[in-house]
């Protein structure tokens, strides 16, 4: 659980780094800091949870709480709760 | 950018552009986002003209100023509207996909409010959103992150934003490249 949680969160940065570039806000930003205040918009948001159900197969719920989408770490635990 | 925006501007609502400095990076939009503040907020005629960051980040106006703030990677907007209950402000210049548009959109705004039976392009419609939310920020909506939740109708000239029984007016226009987008609660 603990090894799909971090392989899902490089390749969340992964993602990330095909969007923004690797010298971007992505380079230093921690796995638990929350994404908006890093800087993140809210277009590269969208883009970025397209780009997730693209990624691992899945797609989001209507009525996903906000937590949820606020960091990498959070991210990444949905995406594996989800396989569980 | 201002000129193209037309009937948006109206007397008492203040808004004030600010180019975000290379090599436009976070630091440099929020301090471009926060010139524009003071602008607007002088023009207003307010004499605070500092906006600290509150709580999730989110901009703290002097009280009976509310505004907002947006910025891209090259130019920062702020809006002061003396009286308001609340003001959304914002503008985007990345491409929106189709996915995106799928992600971001009701079925009802896509048919009704995008070409060719609606007269907006999705990014505005984005925009008016992020707007709404902002305005509507307080009133129980909760973190901005999910501002695609809120709902857009045709009203007359513009638009009408709601959720959770809340509503706003939202003007959105595209100019130049970028989609600007503003909600203004009474």
């Amino acid at each position: 659980m603990a090894d799909q949680v971090t392989e899902t969160r490089q390749r969340i940065r992964e993602l990330l780094v095909e969007m923004h570039g690797p010298d971007s806000f992505v380079r230093t930003v921690s796995d638990t800091v929350s994404l908006r205040q890093q800087g993140l918009s809210s277009a590269a948001l969208v883009s970025l949870l397209v780009a997730m159900e693209d990624a691992f197969g899945f797609e989001w719920d209507d009525d996903i709480q906000p937590e949820v989408l606020r960091s990498i770490s959070s991210l990444a635990e949905h995406v594996v709760a989800l396989r569980v | 950018m201002t000129a193209g925006l037309g009937a948006l501007v109206t007397p008492g609502t203040y808004l004030e552009w600010s180019p975000v400095a290379p090599p436009n990076g976070p630091d440099e939009q929020f301090v471009a986002g926060r010139q524009a503040a003071a602008a607007a907020l002088a023009a207003a005629g307010s004499v605070v003209r500092s906006v600290p960051r509150v709580a999730g980040g989110r901009p703290a106006f002097p009280r009976g100023y509310p505004g907002s703030i947006a910025h891209t990677e090259r130019v920062a907007v702020a809006v002061v509207v003396p009286g308001a209950a609340g003001v959304g402000v914002d503008i985007e210049d990345a491409a929106v996909t189709e996915r995106m548009v799928d992600f971001v959109l009701y079925e009802g705004e896509r048919r009704t409010l995008l070409a060719p039976d609606g007269r907006y392009r999705p990014v505005e419609l984005f925009s008016a959103k992020e707007a709404a939310f902002k305005a509507l920020d307080g009133m129980a909506v909760g973190d901005g992150v999910l501002f695609w939740r809120i709902k857009l109708h045709r009203a007359g000239d513009g638009l009408i934003a709601s959720f959770g029984g809340l509503s706003v007016p939202v003007w959105a226009r595209y100019a130049d490249g970028l989609a600007f987008a503003l909600a203004v609660r009474r």
